[in-house]
């Protein structure tokens, strides 16, 4: 699963960063590693960027850089069927927290996977 | 480092917008661009503190993610850290954000400099519920930290009484960072093979050197040609890299970073705990609206309508007094000062032409204080969220948008802020297409044409321009990056920083100084420009004689014969200003350049106003200002240059529309062509131009051609 596979509000764990090295080591610098906890807290429409929870920080990247991380999370896929309720899983203490992201839409953006990693 | 010395030099470096800025201008009493985005500092600017005896240089930096530089600003941090050698380097940490601040600060150790840490956003910190044990995260990292305010100035003594501390040798040894065994089992022959060259070595410390090419850094790598035995050392390192990528199965850059990150965060899980979690979170109960999946855009549109006409609004009453005041003083002065040259001077030239720049400020002043709100508050990373998908579609990165929007100001910090941007493609296009953007000494241009011509919707008319002149930056970034900047979409990943109040005596300075620096320019380039103007429009004086002047009246007089004695005076008194000005030496340029303009509806004033246009686009109102005193009635100074904008009949709202959009989109002042030059060389500053004018001139070209077709005369 990548993360520009997760619904707003998802909480995730780094699995591995796929992308080229470039890229890759500025993720990896920035917090991207393995391990690494996190939470999607916005996903625009029409494809737009992402916002992402990291380390305790905000970050915003493109979808087709968010389908090169791959991270484990209790959600499930967008491209799958669609939790109806929300707020389960790891994200709990990190997310509800500062009460964010809560009570949104979940996945309509996105038909379908993520770019697969040919960004254009 | 133990020796005492009376001046030391200290870098302050770190992530982007941890508020280096902020601290540097607490420390130096400086007042240097501040704004809640990162990469608001693009080059490297000194200053000095004194305490006591001790002399402290401050020398503020680009932010930096990690020592490895992508983007130019990064490299200006990376190579002055690595070659001029501060003393001491001050890592500004975000206390709210601390363990990817602390991870550049590990590099920081390693290149065997000291390190200072400054604690810097506890405010923020402590509202989010977090209570960091400064102690214990000194001494567990090795690094002495003090907390600070930056942006009230709380804790600066601190801070230098660390800096004290560190220099006279009483802070406890450093300590490096631990990479884990399999990691230290590589480093360390690595290290020796480096440290065997002690000429290299006290160039580049040892161990640094060798993390970075373990984190097969491509600058370091060039750095290592200068090593005894660079080609050993790196046939090391390349052995070290396979066999860590061999044993941990991921590239070896990436082991790197996650050793650094799991030493920090045990660090950071001792020291850093969260005493309680805030209910309710500013930032994001503004970001569910501003950055609304859908809403985001048309939200950001709206904020730039908003900035444009409140401007107009607000600052319209204001220009309508310093209109009337300058109208005064030319009116008074004319009748005070002896007929003559003098005279002809001050009114028509220095009056009429500064005058008319000045009457704008308000506009300025207002415009740039709502820009200033957009920058210090946290908008502009918004509106990269807003934006990108826009920009991307159309060739720009999603960070240009910091660039552009500065354009809306000037050019000349705009384009240099493009260095922030990583692929030197996306820099260029980004530098290429930002002089579409209106800047605000345009801005007076607009309002004058618009007010003269469009008066029912004079705002209107010039958000109209506006617009227009963000369609040809996209529609250009389009076009050139599909021929000359041909190449593949690169990686967008930005931090989001907080909502910030923007603090009201940084707005003021801003304001304050952008004021002065446009005032600044009337009284010196805007003057100078208008004195050779009027130098121009004045010699060679042109005397007529009795003949001619005969001539004239009896022409008049045929023309239109039931005129009485006065009329008939003042149209032979403008016929004969009008004859001056076309034998002027400025009559005589503009004919020449006529055939350039001609075809777009211009005569030659206009010609001649684009040209001076160049020392800075207030001038062509300055000039137009002067053309229309020198020729217009002698007594008619208390007629505005609107009113006699109007009252010529080579114009009409066609021409000022295509004025307009001719204004906006030729090259910009030499300031910004400058700039360009600077940032992209000749060959690029040569395209810049030629691409600029030609898009100028075709534009206002065939809005001409329409507007006939359409049937609108003049
Ligand atoms: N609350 C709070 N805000 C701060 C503090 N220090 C700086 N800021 C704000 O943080 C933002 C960034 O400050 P800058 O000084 O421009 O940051 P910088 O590190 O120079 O940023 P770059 O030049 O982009 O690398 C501004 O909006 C400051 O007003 C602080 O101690 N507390
Ligand atoms: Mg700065």
């Amino acid at each position: 699963m990548t993360l520009a596979d997760l619904p707003e509000g998802a909480a995730f764990t780094v699995g591995s960063v796929l992308l080229d090295s470039e890229v890759g080591k500025r993720l990896a610098d920035m917090g991207f590693t393995a391990g690494a906890e996190g939470r999607v807290v916005r996903r625009s429409f029409f494809r737009g960027p992402l916002q992402v929870l990291i380390r305790g920080y905000s970050l915003l990247l493109r979808r087709c850089e968010a389908a090169g991380i791959a991270v484990e999370s209790d959600y499930e896929s967008l491209g799958g069927a669609l939790p109806g309720g929300r707020g389960f899983g790891r994200g709990r203490g990190r997310g509800r927290g500062r009460g964010l992201g809560m009570g949104g839409r979940t996945g309509i953006a996105g038909r379908g996977r993520g770019s697969g990693g040919t960004c254009r | 480092m133990n020796r005492i010395r009376d001046e030391i030099v200290i870098a302050l470096a770190g992530n982007p917008n941890s508020g280096k800025t902020t601290l540097f201008n607490a420390l130096t009493g400086a007042h240097h661009k501040v704004g809640n985005y990162p990469g608001v500092t693009v080059e490297k600017r000194e200053g000095v503190r004194k305490r006591g005896d001790r002399v402290y240089r401050f020398v503020d930096l680009p932010g930096i993610y990690s020592l490895t530089a992508y983007s130019l600003d990064e490299v200006v941090t990376r190579d002055f850290l690595l070659d001029r050698k501060p003393d001491l380097i001050m890592d500004v940490l975000d206390s709210t954000n601390l363990e990817r601040h602390l991870y550049l600060c590990l590099q920081f150790q390693e290149l065997g400099i000291p390190v200072v840490g400054a604690l810097n956003m506890s405010d923020e910190a402590e509202a989010k519920g977090l209570r960091i044990d400064a102690a214990a995260l000194s001494s567990v990292l090795g690094i002495p930290l003090a907390r600070t305010v930056g942006t009230v100035g709380a804790g600066i003594d601190g801070l230098l009484d660390l800096v004290d501390s560190v220099v006279e040798g009483s802070v406890p040894a450093e300590r490096l960072p631990d990479y884990g065994d399999e990691l230290e089992g590589r480093l360390e022959p690595l290290t020796a093979a480096i440290a065997s060259d002690p000429a290299f070595s006290a160039a580049f410390p040892p161990r640094w050197m060798a993390v970075k090419l373990l984190e097969k850094d491509a600058d370091a790598r060039a750095r290592l040609g200068s090593h005894a035995r660079a080609a050993e050392t790196l046939e090391l390192a390349a052995s070290a890299i396979a066999w860590v990528e061999r044993h941990f199965g991921k590239d070896a850059e990436i082991v790197v970073s996650e050793q650094r990150y799991a030493y920090i965060h045990g660090a950071v899980k001792e020291s850093v705990k969260l005493a309680r979690t805030p209910d309710f979170s500013v930032t994001e109960a503004i970001d569910r609206v501003v950055m609304h999946p859908v809403l985001a855009l048309p939200l950001f549109v709206g904020v730039l309508w908003a900035v444009f006409q409140l401007t107009f609004a607000l600052g319209e009453y204001p220009m309508a007094w310093l209109e009337t005041l300058f109208a005064w003083l030319s009116a008074s002065l004319s009748a005070a000062l002896p007929e003559g040259l003098f005279k002809s001077l001050v009114v028509d030239g220095m009056i009429g032409g500064v005058g008319g720049v000045l009457s704008f400020v308000p506009l300025i002043i207002i415009l740039f204080f709502l820009l200033s709100i957009l920058e210090d508050s946290g908008y502009m990373s918004r509106a990269a969220f807003a934006t990108d998908k826009i920009l991307h579609t159309f060739g720009l990165h999603g960070q240009s948008i910091f660039p552009l929007m500065l354009g809306f100001g000037c050019s000349v910090p705009a384009i240099m802020a493009a260095r922030t941007l990583k692929s030197p493609r996306d820099r260029i296009v980004t530098i290429l297409v930002i002089p579409f953007m209106s800047c605000g000494a345009k801005l007076p241009v607009h309002v004058l044409l618009s007010a003269a011509f469009f008066p029912d919707r004079a705002a209107a008319v010039v958000m109209l321009v506006y617009a227009f002149g963000v369609l040809m930056a996209l529609g250009s970034a389009l076009l050139l990056k599909r021929t000359v900047l041909k190449g593949r979409a690169t990686p967008f990943v930005m931090e989001l920083p907080p909502w910030r109040a923007p603090t009201l005596g940084g707005l003021a300075w801003h304001v304050r100084e952008k004021t002065w620096l446009y005032v600044k320019k009337a009284g010196t380039v805007i003057l100078a420009a208008s004195i050779l103007i009027w130098a121009v429009t004045t010699f060679p004086a042109r005397e007529a004689d009795a003949a001619e002047l005969a001539a004239i009246e009896r022409s008049i007089a045929e023309a239109d014969p039931g005129l009485d004695d006065g009329a008939l005076e003042s149209l032979v008194a403008n016929e004969l200003s009008r004859r001056a000005l076309e034998a002027s030496a400025a009559g005589r340029i503009g004919r020449f350049m006529e055939p350039v303009f001609k075809p777009l509806g211009f005569d030659w004033k206009i010609g001649v106003a684009t040209i001076t246009g160049f020392a800075a686009k207030e001038v062509v109102v300055s000039t137009l200002g002067v053309l229309y005193a020198a020729g217009g009635e002698e007594e008619g100074a208390d007629a505005s240059l609107r009113e006699a904008l109007r009252a010529d009949p080579a114009f009409g709202p066609l021409s000022a529309l295509g004025l307009m959009l001719f204004i906006l989109l030729i090259p910009p002042c030499f300031a910004a062509l400058g700039a360009i030059k600077a940032e992209l060389g000749w060959k690029w500053l040569g395209f810049s131009f030629a691409f600029l004018l030609a898009a100028g001139w075709l534009v206002a070209f065939a809005v001409r051609q329409l507007g006939l077709l359409a049937g609108y005369g003049g």
